[in-house]
């Protein structure tokens, strides 16, 4: 089943988006790469006619049973959390209002069918594909915790997808000031006394500098770590990371809590800065000393900007940018040469947008196929928009997809979901991924299917119809061997006729083309 | 029967090194069935000093707030453990930890306590990969591809494994196994595990996958492992997956712990050549709102394992369950009601074949001079130790190759 790798335009709409529509590759051939480039990356509005038209006609459903201080609920929503401000959310993560958990876990289920709808519908398919990045490397888990889902719109809408293209510096601050992340990662309960390492460590080792320049197991102290003399230290320690915790305290939420005496913060879930919990005295991070009594908040961005600046920090994100877009294990030349459009470009308001190009762009891009497999998400999003299905997201649906192991905005641990092909093939897993796409085919999960008469314009024989299936959803020639492998299991002769409109024909067509996907070539990138 | 550490060493003297605690490998009982080790992760970092706690330790009294304290007296004592690896200190079980406490005095549950990384790493996912991969070292890392159960069970020329040898009860299979070929990842059997689409979709999936590319081998092994437990899944008449009858009066509860386990015992019972379990819990990473959440945590592993270990009582002759973490966590509390990432933790080992009731290791104690970095529990028993000595020699020496064996603890009873 081992094809050679398909032209560059199915090679780009693979990674750089959530695989190619019905004549997607053509255009992208006339245009051209760079072209291309250009419109998905330039700024725009956030969503397209066609997205917000799927957005407004999406409906979760929502049940519960009755109980002590709610009554029952069985009734379709629109996903109406999207647009709403934290203020308006914040009334769901309150833990002493009794409320059934399935209205605290609505935002979480709202964004993820949003996400599903703008992967399939959206005209900006490389920011869909950055949001996606960045929510991974920003996680934050709101199927564990009422208050990260309450803040889950605002986080994506506001913080993710606004700097999903951006600035680093800007996002990494974007990020820091967010409820969610307050939340999932503690930092609002931080106090000036014994600081909350939480955040700090993950802010070194996850978003910023990486695991790499974690130099605990050699050095404990921070005068021994190479370069650090010269205050250019080439990683950090845990005295790193207990001096940012302390330049953190006092990020924190209004989220009520006591201030002393009678005084309270108000509960609005937005973000504040508590002078009176901040540990104002000097500390040292990266070698670089802080003074005492800084003016409001300059010990964390002080901090920010030494991660943000850090070519720690250029050499992981770059890495993790070339594993998502190009291959699980990319060649060691091509990071270099992302980091350092990277550093260049800083200070730059557009500096992801530049490094973002300047890798697919690249040779190692364009020659590269077949080092990753699509994640749940991608394969739903990629059949869909092949096969022309008209998908909108249900409950069935991200349910699935939850069980497929990529539960969106639901993993639990702060480095994201996995980003390489050997954490999605565990058995359970890949039977999922089968379910998935017969699923989708067969309408299992009141979605929408595919339409065989788009396809065919009257009765077909069999053998051509898996040919045409492998050509929509290979972007390239038939496999003979898959034809045969799928003919002979569905017992049918390559003349058998095949039609477009009947029960029987849409049924097998259906089935053909979720066959068709199953096969390794579709699951590439 | 009450065995005692001179007993047993008098007794090996006797019968020769194939019965020294801790020298017995996990081999095959008489009747050719394999020996069976569930590795239990708590993903995160549990905070070894409540679960296992040093009650009166006076720098323990000192360093901990008193709610993130297991108390000696009050309704929320908690339970003593007698011992004798560190007989000054009253050493305590969590309150909600009764199930272990009943194992434990049963002589049916043994603690190793400050066991971990040699490593100073306090990062949950380096932490994750050395203990994963069974090294000590992050430099060996790079050069460390396969997991320290892959090496183990791949290397065996005397029993090689089938295609249901280990399974991990989480989606991705868990880096204990990486480049295992075999391992089954599985996390739920309660709805069958037949590839969709009936026979029909199960013969072309077949077809579709006979080259060598990895998603193709993966692709394999998948559907030779689902096919393999899916076929012993007893089904109804409506073909729904019956469900599942435990025995010994076990009753696992609706927890990642509790599914997990009974997964797992369903598959052990089918005698389809299970070796290895890896099963992970996760909802230790308790920087903020420890007590509550810890106490919640442990109760719902302590029932779990209680419902293994009775659900099992057929098998105790060859199952053996070992309990590990990242990390423990820091001696001293943060002012979130938390702890942050610390360095030596606990390992709990349980099966009828363990030599229970006891605590092993050496404590370190937690005076400032004595703390890891001065700030955390010192590791005195490295977790490799532990796990070696329940595989045995042989398969220690390929699983985790390069580490020399420290003498045996005696955690098996031969």
């Amino acid at each position: 089943m081992t094809l050679p790798p398909p032209p560059l335009p199915v090679i780009a709409l693979n990674r750089l988006a959530f695989g190619p529509r019905p004549g997607d590759a053509e255009a992208l051939q006339r245009e051209g790469l760079a072209r291309w480039l250009d419109r998905q990356l330039a700024p725009g509005e956030p969503d397209d006619a066609a997205v917000e038209r799927h957005l407004a006609d999406a409906r979760l459903r929502i049940r519960y049973a009755a109980a002590e201080g709610w009554a029952a609920m069985d009734e379709e929503r629109t996903l109406a959390s999207l647009d709403k401000p934290i203020e308006a959310l914040w009334p769901l993560a309150d833990n002493r209002k009794p409320m059934p958990g399935a209205e605290r876990q609505m935002p979480r289920l709202e964004v993820a069918a949003a996400t599903v709808i703008r992967a399939v519908h959206g005209q900006r398919q490389l920011r869909e594909v950055m949001a996606d990045f960045w929510h991974n490397h920003f996680n934050v888990n709101a199927a564990g915790d009422q208050t990260v889902a309450a803040a889950l719109p605002v986080y994506d809408r506001e913080v993710i997808r606004r700097h999903a293209l951006g600035n680093f510096r800007e996002f990494l601050e974007a990020v820091a000031t967010s409820t969610a992340m307050l939340a999932y990662l503690n930092n609002r309960s931080s106090r000036a006394g014994i600081a909350n390492e939480n955040y700090a460590r993950e802010l070194f080792e996850l978003h910023g500098l990486g695991r790499g320049a974690y130099l605990n197991a050699l050095y404990n102290r921070w005068r021994d770590v190479p370069g650090a003399a010269k205050g250019e230290p080439a990683g950090y320690i845990d005295q790193d990371v207990y001096e940012a915790a302390r330049a953190f305290t006092g990020w924190t939420v209004e989220d009520g809590a006591g201030l002393g005496g009678d005084v309270r913060l108000p509960a609005t879930g937005r973000f504040t800065y508590v002078e009176a919990w901040h540990d104002n005295y000097q500390k040292r991070v990266l070698a670089r000393e802080f003074d005492p009594f800084q003016a409001p908040m300059a010990d964390g961005r002080r901090v920010l900007d030494l991660v943000a600046d850090h070519p720690a920090t250029a050499r992981n994100l770059c890495a993790k940018l070339c594993r998502r877009l190009v291959c699980d294990e990319p060649p060691d030349a091509l990071v270099v040469l992302a980091a350092r459009v990277w550093t260049e470009n800083r200070r730059k308001p557009d500096q992801i947008a530049r490094v973002v190009r300047a890798i697919a762009l690249s040779a190692d891009f364009a020659r590269s196929w077949g080092g990753k497999v699509k994640r749940p998400l991608e394969l739903v999003a990629s059949f869909a928009r092949a096969t022309g299905t008209d998908l909108t997201a249900t409950n069935g649906l991200l349910g699935e997809l939850d069980g497929s192991g990529q539960k969106l905005f639901g993993w639990p641990a702060p480095n994201g979901h996995p980003d390489i092909m050997d954490a999605w093939l565990g058995a359970a897993a890949m039977r999922r991924r089968w379910s998935l796409l017969l699923g989708l085919a067969e309408n299992w999960w009141k979605t929408g299917a595919p339409d065989p008469a788009r396809h065919f314009s009257g009765p077909v024989a069999a053998g051509p119809a898996v040919d045409h299936w492998q050509r929509v959803l290979f972007g390239r020639d038939p496999a003979p061997d898959v034809t045969a492998a799928i003919l002979a299991g569905m017992k049918l002769g390559p003349d058998a006729t095949l039609a477009p409109g009947s029960r029987d024909g849409d049924a097998r067509l259906r089935r053909i083309a979720a066959f068709v996907a199953m096969a390794p070539p579709f699951h590439q990138r | 029967m009450t065995v005692t550490r001179r007993g047993l060493i008098q007794g090996t003297l006797a019968a020769g090194l194939a019965t020294m605690p801790g020298v017995r490998s996990l081999a095959f009982a008489a009747d050719g069935s394999p020996d069976v080790l569930v590795v239990v992760f708590l993903r995160g970092g549990a905070d070894a000093l409540s679960l296992v706690a040093p009650a009166d330790d006076p720098d323990y009294l000192a360093a901990r707030a008193p709610e993130l304290r297991v108390a000696t007296e009050g309704p929320k004592a908690g339970l003593r453990l007698a011992q004798e690896m560190a007989p000054a200190i009253d050493f305590r079980l969590h309150p909600e930890a009764a199930p272990l406490a009943e194992l434990y005095a049963g002589r049916q549950l043994a603690i190793v306590h400050a066991v971990g990384l040699s490593d100073g790493t306090r990062s949950h996912f380096v932490a994750q990969d050395l203990m994963e991969h069974g090294i000590g070292q992050e430099g060996e890392l790079a050069r460390t591809g396969t997991g320290w159960v892959a090496r183990w069970l791949d290397g065996d020329g005397a029993r090689p494994p089938g295609p249901v040898a280990a399974v991990g009860t989480v989606a991705a299979p868990p880096a204990t196994l990486a480049r295992f070929g075999a391992a089954v990842a599985v996390p739920d059997l309660r709805a069958g595990l037949a590839p969709p689409g009936g026979p029909q979709a199960a013969d072309v999936l077949a077809a579709l996958h006979h080259g060598e590319s990895p998603y193709e081998r993966a692709a394999r092994a998948a559907l030779g492992g689902l096919s393999a437990i899916d076929g012993h899944l007893s089904r109804g008449p409506d073909g729904k997956v019956e469900s599942y009858g435990a025995e010994g009066g076990a009753v696992y509860e609706e927890t990642e712990a509790g599914r997990a386990l009974q997964t797992v015992a369903r598959i052990l019972k089918m005698d389809v050549g299970l070796r290895v379990a890896c099963v992970d819990v996760g909802g230790w990473d308790t920087h903020e709102h420890q007590p509550g959440r810890f106490a919640n945590a442990v109760g719902q592993l302590s029932r779990a394992l209680a419902a293994f270990h009775a659900d099992t009582v057929r098998y105790h002759g060859r199952v053996t369950l070992a309990v590990m973490s990242e990390f423990g966590r820091r001696l001293r509390t943060n002012r979130s009601q938390g702890t942050d990432h610390g360095h030596g933790g606990a390992m709990l080992v349980l099966g009828g074949r363990v030599a229970g009731g006891r605590m092993f290791g050496r404590w370190p104690g937690l005076a400032s001079h004595q703390l890891d970095r001065g700030v955390d529990l010192a590791v005195t028993t490295d977790y490799r130790a532990v796990l070696a000595e329940l595989v045995g020699p042989a398969a220690a020496a390929r699983a985790f190759p390069g580490f020399r064996t420290p003498p045996p603890l005696g955690l098996q009873t031969g």
